[in-house]
């Protein structure tokens, strides 16, 4: 699904990603964990070209696209960004529109289905992450888990191929935590192919497949969730892991 | 030093008979201002989006002429560039034989400038996730603009934006030096004829501020409609 080869980053100069390898299969879940200023967003951000990488290579899908030598086409981002969807930190809900229009905007905006239809996939949708009651709210009306759980469904509204977290849960109230992370594990169970940067271990150890434990813009670590996250090798894994555990 | 102040006329300050009979003649002249304000307002908006946008582009080719553009009608007076449109051009054979039409072009072109600073403004003070969110949602530059950013930054250049409609309602008065019967002139008119200048001038400012303040009636209800999303 996804295929990185030596993928590099930097801003103004400062290296954030230093040659990064990485490899989704389908249906797989993939958290990348590390300290802040790790990489982590910088690479989730480089999979659906929020951020230009420098060099390397990215294939996600069908789609193949080498950085450094020729100049990145509007067509290149659009055609990449057709696999992806994405979860922000911070929700981006968009504040002028109630929840359902939030997520039949981008359907209706790409056309490719009729009104009826998206409206009938956006109750689904509600439904799934528990909005339907809301559904004709705007966001600053709402607590951060819904508006989050909200997110989710917009980004679903475009069958993404991968989903994309960034840190879905690091702006919500640590009661507001759970309900999030059931929906993605739900989503989980359904097979959905999910790329998540988290700092939920617990949360990743029960649903990832794999994880990547990135470290001053290098994967250090990589493995069975369960593994790395419970029983890493590497010194710097477990000097992060228990510092988690210390909080 | 207070000799300036002994000799006050309370008697002489506002003829109440004089202003309510120049009254329908005033508002005529109103009628002048109103068309001139309107038609500049809306060609000032429209003019200032693109001008706005212009100049948040990352082309030099777009963003070059739309900064010079903005310098140049910030940096120097409407009375000005009026008196370059009514008297300078017909000296190099461009004539617009309708003051009016000179001082619509004049007021439009001028608060343009200023128009598309607020656009500027307000759009960028859009968060930068607002842009990400559309773009990870597959739309582009202007479907994002048209859907997402400019229904956000209405609200915000709303004040700022009415502030600038009050600007040209008065910013009319320049026409009155170039021979257009608007409220100033009709005021002027009957001052000069009758030798009441603090009642025609009294009554013409009271009129402004009527205007204004009406316009500052849309604009508070227009900040409710769009700040309808937020809860507080």
């Amino acid at each position: 699904m996804i295929t990185i080869e030596s993928l590099k980053k930097s801003f103004d100069n400062t290296p954030v990603l230093k040659s990064i390898n990485l490899q989704v299969h389908k249906g797989e879940v993939v958290c990348l964990v590390g300290a802040s200023g790790s990489g982590k967003t910088t690479l989730l951000r480089c999979l659906n070209l929020l951020e230009i990488p420098d060099e390397g290579t990215i294939k996600i899908g069908e789609k193949v696209v080498s950085f450094g030598e020729k100049k990145i086409t509007k067509k290149d981002i659009k055609e990449i960004r057709q696999y992806s969807g994405m979860v922000f930190q911070g929700f981006h809900l968009f504040p002028h529109m109630t929840l359902l229009e939030n997520i039949i905007q981008a359907p209706l905006t790409a056309k490719q289905q009729d009104k009826e239809v998206i409206l009938e996939e956006a109750r689904v949708l509600l439904e799934k992450v528990g909005l339907t009651e809301h559904q004709d709210k705007f966001p600053d009306a709402l607590s951060g888990g819904q508006q989050q759980r909200a997110a989710i469904a917009r980004a679903l509204m475009m069958h993404p191929e991968v989903m994309l977290f960034d840190e879905p849960t690091s702006a919500l109230d640590p009661q507001l935590v759970r309900e999030v992370l059931k929906v993605i594990e739900s989503l989980a169970k359904e097979g959905q192919t999910m790329v998540i940067v988290t700092h939920e271990m617990n949360f990743a150890r029960r649903i990832a497949d794999k994880a990547f434990f990135m470290d001053d813009g290098y994967i250090v670590e990589e493995g069975p969730a369960e593994e790395i996250l419970t029983d890493p090798k590497e010194e710097r894994t477990r000097e992060f892991l228990a510092l988690l555990q210390d909080e | 030093m207070f000799d300036t102040f002994r000799d006050i006329r309370w008697e002489h300050l506002f003829d109440f008979e004089l202003a309510i009979d120049s009254l329908p003649f005033l508002l005529q002249g109103l009628q002048n201002t109103m068309i001139i304000a309107l038609f500049s307002m809306f060609i000032a908006l429209m003019l200032g989006i693109v001008l706005g946008i212009a100049r948040m582009s990352k082309y030099a080719l777009l963003s070059l002429p739309a900064r010079l553009y903005i310098s140049f009608m910030r940096g120097t007076p409407l009375l000005v560039f009026v008196f370059i449109l009514y008297y300078g051009l017909p000296v190099i054979g461009i004539d617009f034989n309708n003051a009016i039409v000179a001082a619509i072009v004049g007021v439009s072109l001028n608060f343009a400038a200023y128009n598309a600073e607020v656009v500027r403004s307000a759009i960028m003070s859009v968060p930068r996730g607002q842009w990400e969110a559309a773009a990870t949602l597959q739309m582009d530059y202007f479907q994002t603009l048209r859907k997402i950013i400019i229904p956000q930054a209405t609200r915000i250049a709303l004040p700022p934006t009415f502030n600038i409609f009050m600007d040209v309602v008065k910013g009319t008065s320049l026409a009155s030096v170039i021979t257009v019967q608007e409220l100033l002139y009709s005021a002027r008119l009957v001052a000069g004829r009758t030798y009441d200048s603090m009642t025609m001038y009294i009554s013409a400012a009271l009129i402004y501020w009527m205007v204004c303040i009406v316009i500052g009636y849309f604009q508070n209800r227009l900040e409710i409609r769009y700040n309808r999303y937020l809860s507080n």
